[in-house]
Formats: C-alpha cells, structure tokens, sequence
C-alpha cells in the first residue's frame, strides 16, 4: 500500500460525499430552491472533485468535471439561465460525474463518448450565452481565441491601467502590504483542468488586486500552439493583513504547474522572489524552452506534493482576513470550510475498540451493582453512591459512543433519487421519489447493509407497483406515480418504509406462482398477508418477464436475508389497487442486543428478544408428535415446530418436563418455532462477541457475549436452529 | 536452567543462538512431555471452565472469556484421542496464536522452559497418522522425548456437521 494508493482512497471517500452532497444540493434546486449558495456549493463540489482527478491523473473525470464546472460558473455568474432544463442536464451530469468516479475507483474504462453528448451540451450551452468571453479551455483551444480580449472577470477590479506598480523599485504610494506577484502557468497546469480564472478570483478574496497579463509572447497566428501557454500575469495585491503564507495556499493546488514569485513591496529587498517549488524562475522569452524544461512531476510526486497538505491540514486557517468570505469566493480550496461543522476522520476499528471496551465497562458496572447486597449497601453508603454515579457515567458513556457509530440515513437515502430517475427512464413510468427522515440516525454497520435491499425494495415497487401513465390515468391516480422512503426510529429500532401508490401486490398471480414453483403447498390456503409475504420468498419472481430491472427472482429474497443478517425483520403489505407498503425494522445498534437468558443444561445461553413472541410453561403446553418422530405444539390454532434445546445442543437436561420452558420465537416469514429451554433467567443487555474471531461458526449459534459473572454465554440463532430440522422432515 | 546459560552467551554468540535454538514452553499430559515454541505462547492460565458449545468435536472444550474475547479451548488429551480430560484448577491452559486466532490448549501441567538445538529435531516415525498428523518432529532433552506439536492441525476439524 503507497503512500498515493492511501490519499486516492481518501481521495474517493470524499468523492462520495461530495456526490452525496451534490445529490442533496441538486433536491433543493429541483424543488424550486435556486439561491446562489446552493449553485456554490455544487460548484465546490465539482470543483473539488475535478482537482483530486487531475492529481491523480484521471484526465476523462478532469475533462467532464471541467466542462461540467464551467456551465455551472456560467449559471453561477447569471450569463446562463438555470432554467428547469439546465437542472436535469446538470442533474444527469452528477450521475456521469458519479459513474466516472466509479470507473476511477475501480480502475475500469468507461465507453470513450460517455458522457459526451452532454459535455457538448454543457459546451454549446456556455458558448451560446457567453460567446465572447470563453475562458481558457482545455479541450477545443478556439483558433480565433485573442488573449489580450480575456475579461477576467473581477468585476469592480478592471486591470489597472497604471502598471507602474510593477517598476522594480518601490513604488511611492505602494505602502506596505502591497504584493506583487508573479505567475506563469505552465502547459501542465491547464492540462490538469485548473483554470487560472479561479486562482486570480481567489486571491481577490484577499484583498484589491491589479492584474496585467503579460501578452508578449504570442506568436503569429500560423506558429501558434494551441496547447501552448504563451499568457502570464503580473499582479499587485493590495492587502495589508495577508501573509506570504495565505498568498501562496491559494496557488498550492497548482503548485509545481506554474511558477510563482510573490515580493512584498515596501517590506524587505527586491529581488527577494522566490521561485515556487523546485521551478526555475519564469522564462516567458523563450516560449518553448519553457515548455520543454519545466519540470513535469509524475502523478505521484504531484500527489505527494499536494495530498498530504490537503489531508494533513484540514484545519489550516484560510485567510485570516479575509475583506470577502471564503464561500463566497470562488471555493476553491476545500480550506475555506473554517466555522462549518467540525469532524475528524477516524478509523472505524479505533472506534469499535472503544465500543467493546465500553461494552465490557457496562457488564463489570452492572456485576458491580449486582455484587451489593442490603448489609454492604447499609455499611457503604458512599461507595453505593459512587456505584450510582459510576452507573449513570457509564450510561452517558455507551450513548455517546454508540452516537459516533451512527450515521444519518441520508448516506443510503441519497443514492436512492438516481436509481427512481434511472427505472422511471427504463419503464417508461412517470415516478416521483419523496423521503422523509434522512437525518435518522443508525449504526454504521447497519447502514452499509442498507443499500441493497432498498434498492431492491425500491426496483420492485418501481417496476411492479408503480402502473404505466396510461393504467394510473384510466385508474383515476395522478399520472405521475410517488414512491415514499422514509426513516423513523420507533423505540430501540429504526424503521425504513417503502410505499408506493401503485396497483398492490396481485395476490392471485402471487399465489399462483407461488403453487407453481411449489413454495405453497397445492391444497394449502395462505391468508392475504401470508400471501403478500411470498414475494420475499427465494427464487420467487411474478414478473410475466424478465427485465433487466426486476424478476430475475433475486431481489426480494436478498432484502430479506440481508434484512436478517443485522438482526431485522421485513414486513409487507398491500392494498389492492391502491399500493403497497413495505417496512424494515432494524436494530438500532448491532453492538448492544436486548436479550433473554435461558438455562438449557447448567449453561447459559441468550436468545434474541427481539425475536421472542411469548414464553410459555411446558406443563400448559399442548405438545403432538409428527412421523419423523419431532415435536410439534399448538399455539391458538397453529402448529409449531418444537426444537429441544438440550438435545440439540447434546446437553443433559435434569429439569422435569413440566418445569421447563417454552420460549416461541418468530422467525423469517412470520413462521414461528417453539424452542423449549431448562430454566428462564431473565432480560438483559449483552455485547455480542464473534465467535468467528478465534474459531469458526458453529451451526445454532449466532455469536457469543460475556455475562456479569465473566462466563460465556452463546447466543442462540433461531432461524439457523430451525433450517436443518426442516430438511430432516422434508426428507 | 538453559535461559540462565543462554543470558551467559548472549554477549558473543547470541547471532548463533537465535538462528540455530528453539526455545519451547514444555507441558505435560499425562506422563509424557511436548512443547510449542515459546513465541506462539501467549499466556498461561489456570483452568477455570469453559462454555460447552455444541456441534463440536469432543476435543473442544469450550469457549472462555480472555479479557472481553472469545478464545475456544481444545483439550490435547481429547486431540490425542485418549478421551476428555477430567478437568481440575490445576490444570493449565496455555493460550497461543495460531495464525491471526488465539486458542487455548488444556493440559495437565506446564512444566519448563526448554532451549533445543534445530539441528537435534528428529522426524516423527512413520506408523501412526495421529502422531505424524499432530506433531512437527521431536526433540529429545535431559534424555526424555519431547513432542512438538504442529498447532494447525491441532485445532482442525473442529467442527461437527449435521
């Protein structure tokens, strides 16, 4: 792993935030919000994404992002409409931006006219309104092109007709605080997609500037290279607070692409430039020269030069004075963010090393608060009080570690607006998406389960629920079809609902299918709700073809085997005619799991409460044998498949029949089973252990956890108990 | 003993020591010795229980609680196939990496640290696949023999299907 390898992959992450971000941005603008700082901080965003591709060299990203960032300059500066049309082609460039991202993450090629068409579009769009005033291009370098009519675009600060300035010796009337400043772009940094345009803006943020472009070099017409750069620039900066240091910050993105010296007038010696970087001093005289001897860094040295700034410094104060702020500015540093919120990254293990240590620290409290009898308590009364205080700590404790896990849901939620506009395209159907609570928030983990099956929820209530404009109209429904998504937490659970108002789940073809692929028995008669339940069933498809959307048959059944993995349940339902709704429930944390403690043998083992219907004494329990010898128990009018814990787990079991207990668990389908257990302990709160971490997973078991006492105890996995007994008897 | 006389050498001959010695924990089950080398060795414990867990071979004891981790214990007696043993506090498990997982070995005692040459480790005998299966090679030290065994494949197979 290099050192480049490490900021690339910094490099993505914020790659997906910024897109992210982009999504969130772009919502806003589409639902009627189109102020300007919204079009800033999509510009920052494409900004900054492009400038981490030209480091790394991913020059189809540069090329799109830079022609993408022009439009939005241009909407930006008024001289393009952002009319509803311009929203969806920006929209749609945020989805090209995006899938390039992809490709550069993954290193895959992407077909060489993607995105081109819209490129064009960008481009036509920008000339058609601002004709005269196309900045410097990288791509189609225009012939007619006369640098001398380059407006800068400062408006207020027209370059200054009084030059003197730049004489070699102090000017009088220059106090001090004047800079003068010194920069030649070399064919590299336009190569990269900079635009020196953006530079100069940003360094206006600092104070009055005077810009001369030094214009001598050009050549004639017929010598003249368009890929050459024959234009620099003398600035003088009036800004009495600046440092050196913020001068440069600004030009540090393109450091090693350009030459820049920077003297101070009125403070110090002439002659006091310095050449940035390991560049020679500018040599505009012999153009070509310039050209083939600066020294082109490789991608590497480049990302070594710039990254680590970038990443090591985050919070590095940008211009301390600044006469505008920063964002309103061109943005073009991610360093201007100073006074938004403030965040760290951090390794995920550091922070699930302090969630088990936490985790251990509530067992030994609560062991601790367990060992106090009434004759201690009475004799200690300051050590009970301190247990209380410790208590209350270790509470605060775990809560806010658990609050550094969780993220919003807006993560998952914002990948979700791009996939409705992608199946709406595909099907031809007119959908809308509307989401409700993105800022819930929820363990990491479960998070990163998330994607899946919502996309899978949400292709199936677009490609099965949703009707076509023509059945939605002939229905009397607005013809546009709305797919909800929302979060919401609902105890010590979050739920995630997808409704649509399509046509509901058709329970007679569901049905049908269903006896068909024999998932259903052919005489048996399921309730509508069982029914609806089907669709998660595997290999389970209605669809009377296969699109490249949906009906595959997979889809459904990874939402709920997902769903599962982290602890969730799925539940559907649907209204004929009017749509469906499907909601997952899903643990609030995946670290802490309320748990029942039951006795099968002389061991402890832990059974998921959340999967626990009812407990029920062996004695009232009306048990039946089936041929295959098992057990099966009636519970109000349904037959339960019974799974003797201490036989399963070849344990011996002293208790009396009558004595044990029954503990009815639900499982995946709304399908019960009965496990019958030595003793109950009680309800607690435990820390789940991999087993998987020092051996290997054992079949039953789901994990294990430390109890107060420091004894193991192994956590019963309720679904993997009943599948193998299941073959048994279908064998 | 042989750490003591090893401090001795380190002045001069600690380059040769290191490439040409094999330092071992040495424990005991029953009356015959065998040893790991000693940098496997993590930690020695008194035995003090371990949770059954079901669907395992007879030879896993169980899973016990080292400072908030699960680490399985495998009972050598039981690998060896001369039955579960009868665990007391005085028995010993000795915790040890294998790979990137820790487990813990029961046995009956530990009984020394041994320094043995590389050179003096004799192949097992071909005859049994038990003893050539669980055993890297032997060593003999103060004329006793003793059998180092090969941790990977002490703690394979662990699992029971069905």
């Amino acid at each position: 792993m290099s050192e480049l390898d490490d900021f690339k992959a910094t490099y993505f992450d914020e790659c997906s935030e910024l897109l992210t971000e982009l999504e969130e941005q772009f919502a806003a603008i589409e639902a009627g919000e189109r102020d300007a700082n919204r079009l800033n901080a999509v510009f920052r965003a494409i900004h900054s994404i492009k400038g981490g591709a030209g480091a790394f060299g991913f020059s189809d990203l540069v090329g799109f992002a830079h022609a993408y960032e022009t439009l939005l300059d241009y909407v930006r500066d008024g001289r393009v409409e952002l009319t509803d049309d311009v929203v969806t082609l920006c929209i749609r460039a945020n989805d090209i931006v995006s899938d390039h991202v992809a490709a550069a993450r993954t290193g895959e090629a992407l077909p060489a006219d993607y995105g081109q068409e819209e490129k064009a579009r960008f481009e036509a769009l920008a000339r058609g309104e601002a004709a005269e005033d196309d900045g410097p291009p990288i791509e189609e370098f225009d012939i007619e092109f006369t640098p001398v009519m380059v407006d800068l675009g400062l408006d207020g600060d027209a370059p200054a007709e009084d030059d003197d300035c730049f004489e070699e010796s102090p000017m009088a009337g220059c106090e001090a605080g004047q800079w003068e400043i010194r920069f030649t772009p070399h064919r590299e940094l336009y190569a990269r997609a900079n635009d020196p345009l953006l530079l100069l803006r940003e360094l206006a943020a600092l104070g009055t500037l005077q810009i001369k472009p030094v214009i001598g070099d050009i050549p004639h017409l017929a010598e003249f290279d368009p890929f050459a750069v024959y234009c620099s620039w003398e600035i003088t900066l009036n800004a009495p607070n600046t440092t050196e240091a913020s001068i440069r910050e600004v030009f540090e993105f393109v450091e090693g692409d350009c030459d820049i010296a920077i003297v101070q007038l009125g403070a110090g010696t002439a002659g006091e430039a310095r050449p940035a970087g390991e560049n020679a001093p500018a040599r505009e005289d012999d153009e070509d020269d310039a050209f083939e001897e600066a020294p082109s860094l490789s991608f590497s040295e480049l990302a070594a030069t710039i990254t680590p700034t970038r990443v090591a410094t985050p919070s590095a104060p940008p211009a301390v004075v600044a006469p505008k702020p920063m964002a309103a500015a061109t943005g073009e540093s991610e360093d201007g963010r100073g006074g938004g919120v403030q965040s760290i990254r951090v390794d995920l293990d550091k922070v699930d090393r302090v969630v088990n240590m936490v985790g251990e620290l509530v067992i030994t409290q609560s062991m601790l608060t367990q060992q106090m009898d009434e004759t201690l308590r009475a004799r200690y009364t300051e050590l009970v009080r301190g247990l209380e205080v410790l208590a209350q700590t270790t509470r605060g404790l775990q809560d806010s570690v658990m609050a550094i896990r969780a993220q919003p849901v807006k993560s998952v939620f914002s990948r979700m607006p791009r996939l409705v506009r992608e199946l709406a395209q595909k099907t031809g159907k007119k959908i809308k998406l509307e989401t409700i609570g993105e800022s819930t928030e929820i363990d990491k983990t479960v998070i990163e389960q998330l994607s899946d099956p919502l996309t899978h929820m949400i292709r199936n209530s677009a490609d099965h629920g949703i009707e076509s404009p023509e059945l939605r109209l002939q229905r009397g429904k607005p013809e546009t079809g709305t797919i909800r998504l929302s979060a919401e937490q609902a105890g010590g659970n979050i739920l995630i609902i997808v409704e649509d108002d399509g046509g509901g789940i058709n329970r007679e073809r569901v049905l049908q299918v269903a006896r068909d692929k024999g998932v259903v028995a052919p005489d048996a008669t399921p309730t509508d709700e069982q029914i609806d339940q089907l669709i998660f069933a595997p290999g389970f498809s209605t669809a009377d073809k296969v699109s490249d959307l949906s009906g595959r048959g997979v889809g459904m059944d990874v939402v709920l085997s997902n769903i599962k993995k982290i602890g969730g349940s799925v539940h559907v339902r649907s209204w004929t005619g009017k749509g469906t709704r499907m909601t997952l429930r899903l643990p609030l944390t995946l670290a802490v799991l309320d748990v029942m403690l039951v006795k099968v043998g002389i061991n402890p083992y832990v059974v998921p409460l959340s999967s626990i219907v009812e407990t029920i004494q062996c004695s009232r329990a009306a048990f039946e044998r089936v041929p295959s010898g098992g057990q099966v128990m009636q519970v109000r009018g349904e037959y339960v498949q019974v799974i003797d814990l201490a036989a399963r787990f070849s344990l011996t079991s002293d208790t009396d029949e009558g004595n044990r207990f029954v503990v009815l668990c639900e499982g995946e389908g709304a399908t019960k089973v009965a496990l019958v257990v030595d003793d109950i302990i009680g309800q607690q709160q435990v820390v789940i252990k991999s087993l998987e971490e020092n051996f290997e997973r054992v079949d039953g078991i789901a994990g294990g956890t430390i109890l107060g006492d420091g004894n193991v105890a192994l956590i019963v996995d309720v679904q993997g108990l009943r599948t193998p007994a299941v073959h048994k008897s279908a064998a | 003993m042989e750490a003591l006389s090893l401090r001795d050498d380190l002045g001069d001959k600690s380059a040769v020591t290191a490439q040409n010695t094999l330092q071992l924990i040495a424990f005991s089950i029953g009356e015959q010795i065998y040893g790991v080398e000693i940098t496997t060795v993590r930690e020695i414990r008194a035995w003090n229980g371990a949770t059954p867990l079901p669907n395992t071979a007879e030879f896993v004891r169980g899973v016990i609680n080292l400072r908030g981790t699960i680490v399985p214990i495998f009972d050598l007696r039981a690998r060896f196939g001369a039955g579960p043993t009868t665990a007391t506090k005085n028995h010993v498990v000795v915790v040890m990496s294998v790979g990137d997982k820790w487990v813990g070995i029961l046995v009956d005692a530990v009984s020394d640290i041994l320094t043995v040459s590389r050179d003096d480790i004799h192949n097992v005998p071909e005859g049994n696949t038990v003893d050539t299966e669980l055993l890297n090679g032997i060593v003999t030290h103060d004329t006793r023999m003793v059998g180092l065994i090969d941790l990977h494949a002490v703690v394979a197979n662990a699992k029971v299907d069905g």
